[in-house]
């Protein structure tokens, strides 16, 4: 299967990018030798468990304890719950549970915004990134952006047998009463929702009524409201014929052996990222290497590795894409590929979460 | 009488010691104060808990500035007036409302049989059978539990295997408002079992020997003697069940499908997802008023049962 | 027995309804364990040890379980005496306020967990004690302390005042009539209270979330954060872990006290 194979060339992968580091570690040790600040015994890094803390621990932990004996520990829990604590720990002036939060942008943006991030502007591998590595709305690097992601509309080709929605429109036949799935805070779908009920983007955010309307009509079709391993589950005990959901969710039950796929209808659908940041209250040796961790993740090597397990799109110019994902929607490279993205700035997203959320739940549950 | 006081036990010695210390300790008579210093460790302990609340107090009375994502330095009713005015929130707290009552009573009544073949039975096999059935469940956590449900209840699921058998199409039956009551049920059944085998065993089966003897049916032997009797194992399993579910977060969550909120559910998505602390804070507030108010009511109206944190008032 | 037909088929219709709605979880879970296939379904998909054999490998899963049984020891060895303390004094002395001071120790229920939890979190990171497995130790008697309160109690409803007058009648201190009279009377209760106390302390997830970091995780708590990602059947192989220890401590306790303490109330 195809994700037998791509286990072998991620252990290739892995095996030439480590000898390639190894080399460069080589080449490189004499500069090492300048006074460099006390190592840690280990680095604590936030991520989400099964593929995804997999997929960082073979592009990013595994190499870098090797080059630098760094033994790294993965927290898993979620970036929602992690917040309050880590707020907790900068407010109450104690060491943060974690050196590194691999975190959403957009919950990355609150804790920018709220300054509880290490300014992350003088990274060396930053000259190699892209645009997309530069957090909007915000000031500076408090936050490295390391991939995106498309909210995708995932489906279930057997319940299309005329071929993918075209539209979101198409999600309102009553055969789909019940089967349908959408994050619980609506996150992903408000953009798409907007221009499905006949308002413009740069309605966002001060007319956002078109997007209530359309989904008080999604509303009739009593959709299931969930988060990541929810959609995973749903379409593996055939419960939904179609959801808006990040692309990796649909890939991941897709190498389960789930028969699905996805699409990017008419309206668009949400771009955004994912990013590392580092919160404020560690130890100056503590923060070199963890600054160090979030440099080696922006190398392209790093990325590589990561990123084949995830199947999304990074950073670094010239990245290979995953078999089988090249000029796939979820996986946009070339400006052209962004045309039907919607891509909306962290700062305009985080003000008005609060309000688009309890709507959102207000219409759903009401 | 011995001379040598080596000869006495060890324990005798050490009781003496702690007799000496007590009785500094402890007011002369007995008394007033006495009982108090008894009940001061627990008092403490959950005192723990009131500083904790006095923390979140302190934050409901501050709202949240989105742009700096930090808490307003004035105190402000703000976050309270929206809990109370937004119809979302109000459609949440009267649905755990609702449904907590609706769980107590339905545990109740089901645990009552369970309970009471239990206690009375002659096989002691059965007994223990009963009791490591009831046992083994809390040993999963009530969220792997709440997923073993989704699979047993899902479309692809037993539950429907077997309705096609005879030919019903598959249901529906998961995340909706019956089967997080569901849930919350068979959750909380073990909690009231233990809650009424007491009061249930100190009833002697004497008693309905007399009342059959006496002319009465089996049923009216149980309404008329037996739960009255058993009014204080009720009331304890009753309010141990209430408050539970009516502040239960992941029943709502896994088999609600994300639309049957209760209020730990808002109170988790105040904190964790859009991070006001301050509205999250002031909904934990109303749900622990609306809960010991309830709980108070119930105490004064009946006393406390086999919570019998109350004395003897038989 | 002499019970009438209609009353044992109504009782006994109601009793396997209970049972299988109670064991049905579990024996979905111990299925779901077995399957040879990448997700959770059951009937399982062949049947196959494998999830078994990665538990082995797992030394984080190992270390969280052992970490589970250090909070839960804790637990019981604090909640033991302030429970055991406070459920004697409720039952045997007139308390003015008594129902006042009944619904203040009713907190912890009243209380939900998430309030609980955020709030113990910021009181134990002011005091700066975040970081130790000790405090959820602590944490979790907090918030289960009215079950052991309420075991002793019910047990103490049973004491007889004539005893200790006995007792004291023989030349006995108040210490020592606390130790040879009460503290024996109560013992069922006490037993019922620490097993109780323990179970739902090693099961205890939403505070110690807030609580652990990630040196200190709970098996809880990881597997909470586990399911929160992706849902896969090691889960279900842990949980069936847990479940054969508990087998093996109910059957200890059998063996020691027999499990009828449960129901008594003397």
């Amino acid at each position: 299967m195809t994700f037998d194979k791509q286990i072998k060339r991620r252990d290739l992968l892995k095996t030439s990018a480590m000898l390639g580091i190894a080399g460069a570690a080589g080449s490189v040790a004499p500069s090492l030798l300048k006074a460099e600040p006390a190592k840690p015994k280990e680095i604590i890094v936030r991520a989400w468990g099964g593929p995804w803390v997999e997929a960082l621990k073979a592009g990013v932990s595994d190499p870098f304890t090797t080059k630098t004996g760094i033994k790294v520990r993965h927290d898993l829990t979620e970036d929602n719950e992690i917040q309050p604590k880590v707020w907790a720990a900068v407010a109450q002036k104690r060491t943060p549970p974690i050196h590194i939060n691999w975190d959403t942008t957009t919950n990355a943006t609150k804790s920018a915004l709220r300054g509880v991030c290490e300014d992350l502007s003088d990274l060396p591998n930053l000259k190699g990134t892209t645009d997309l590595a530069k957090p909007v709305g915000v000031d500076g690097y408090p936050i490295v952006n390391t991939y995106g992601y498309v909210y995708v509309l995932a489906y279930r080709p057997s319940a299309f047998p005329s071929g993918p929605p075209a539209s979101y429109h198409d999600l309102l036949d009553p055969k789909f009463k019940g089967r349908l799935a959408f994050y619980n805070d609506g996150i992903g779908f408000h953009f798409p929702a907007q221009v499905a009920g006949g308002g413009k983007l740069d309605g966002i955010p001060n007319n956002m009524q078109p997007c209530w309307d359309f989904v008080s009509k999604i509303k009739t079709q009593e959709p299931l409201l969930g988060e990541d391993p929810d959609f995973v589950t749903w379409f593996q005990n055939g419960e939904i014929d179609a959801a808006c959901t990040i692309s990796t969710n649909a890939l991941g039950a897709k190498r389960n052996g789930v028969d699905i796929a996805w699409t990017i209808p008419k309206e668009g659908a949400k771009f955004d990222t994912d990013g590392l940041w580092i919160p404020k209250g560690h130890s100056e040796g503590d923060l070199y290497w963890s600054r160090e961790y979030i440099n080696h993740a922006l190398s392209k090597e790093s990325q590589q590795i990561w990123l084949d397990g995830l199947g999304l799109p990074g950073v670094i110019p010239g990245l290979r894409p995953p078999p089988g994902l090249a000029g796939d929607p979820s996986y946009p490279t070339k400006p052209a590929d962004f045309d039907r993205l919607i891509r909306i700035s962290g700062k305009i997203q985080v003000e008005n979460e609060s309000e688009w959320f309890s709507k959102f739940k207000a219409i759903m549950q009401g | 009488m011995r001379r040598n006081l080596s000869c006495y036990p060890l324990t005798w010695h050490l009781m003496d010691i702690l007799e000496a210390a007590f009785s500094k300790i402890w007011p002369k008579k007995g008394g007033f104060w006495g009982p108090y210093l008894m009940l001061s460790p627990a008092i403490l302990l959950v005192g723990l808990l009131v500083l904790g609340l006095a923390y979140i107090g302190d934050t409901s009375l501050r709202t949240l500035d989105t742009s700096t994502f930090l808490f307003s330095e004035e105190w402000s009713l703000a976050n309270y007036e929206r809990a109370l005015t937004e119809p979302f929130i109000r459609s949440v707290i009267w649905r755990s409302i609702l449904g907590a009552t609706i769980v107590t009573m339905t545990t109740l009544l089901l645990a009552f049989p369970y309970t009471y073949i239990m206690v009375r039975t002659r096989s002691a096999f059965l007994r223990k059978f009963l009791l490591i059935a009831l046992f083994l469940p809390f040993f999963i956590g009530q969220v792997v539990r709440a997923y073993g449900w989704l699979i047993i209840l899902g479309k692809q699921g037993i539950v429907n295997d077997i309705l096609g058998l005879i030919g019903i199409e598959p249901l529906r039956m998961l995340f909706n408002y019956p089967s997080v009551l569901f849930g919350l049920v068979q959750y909380m059944f073990p909690f009231a079992v233990l809650m009424l085998a007491p009061a249930l065993t100190a009833i002697p089966e004497e008693i309905e020997a007399a009342a059959e003897s006496l002319g009465a049916s089996w049923q009216e032997t149980m309404l008329y003697v037996i739960l009255p009797m058993a009014k204080s194992g009720l009331i304890g399993a009753g309010l141990v069940v209430l408050t539970l579910s009516l502040t239960d977060f992941a029943m709502p969550a896994i088999l609600g499908g994300g639309t049957q909120d209760f209020v730990a559910n808002a109170i988790y998505d105040q904190f964790f997802r859009t991070s006001d602390q301050g509205f999250g804070s002031s909904l934990a507030v109303l749900l622990i008023a609306i809960g010991s108010l309830l709980v108070w009511i119930i105490f004064m109206l009946v006393g406390a049962g086999t919570l019998a944190l109350g004395a003897k008032d038989k | 027995m002499n019970q009438p037909v209609a009353q044992k088929l109504f009782f006994w219709i109601l009793i396997v309804i209970s049972i299988i709605t109670l064991s049905a979880p579990t024996l979905v879970v111990l299925g779901a364990s077995l399957t040879s296939g990448n997700i959770i379904v059951f009937p399982p998909d062949g049947l196959s040890l494998k999830w078994y054999k990665a538990l082995v490998e797992k030394q984080e899963l190992q270390d969280a379980f052992i970490r589970s049984i250090w909070v839960a020891i804790i637990c019981v060895l604090i909640s033991l005496p302030a429970g055991t303390l406070a459920g004697i004094a409720l039952v045997k002395y007139r308390l003015r306020k008594g129902a006042l001071i009944q619904t203040y120790l009713l907190l912890p229920f009243t209380i939900p967990l998430i309030g609980s939890g955020i709030g113990l979190m910021l009181v134990f990171g002011e005091v700066g004690i975040l970081g130790s497995l000790w405090p959820v130790g602590v944490a979790t008697a907090v918030i289960n302390l009215p079950f052991m309160i309420w075991a002793v109690s019910s047990s103490a409803t049973g004491l007889d005042p004539d005893l200790e007058l006995a007792a004291q009648s023989c030349g006995a201190g108040p210490v020592q009539t606390f130790f040879y009279v009460t503290l024996p009377s109560v013992m069922p209760g006490i037993i019922t209270g620490s097993l109780l106390m323990f179970i739902l302390s090693l099961n205890e997830f939403l505070v110690s979330l807030l609580l652990v970091d990630a040196r200190i995780v709970t098996l809880p708590v990881q597997v909470y954060n586990s399911i929160r990602s992706i849902i896969t059947p090691d889960l279900a192989a842990v949980s069936v872990v847990f479940i054969a220890v508990a087998m093996l401590a109910i059957a200890i306790l059998d063996k020691i006290v027999g499990l009828e303490i449960f129901l008594k109330s003397k």
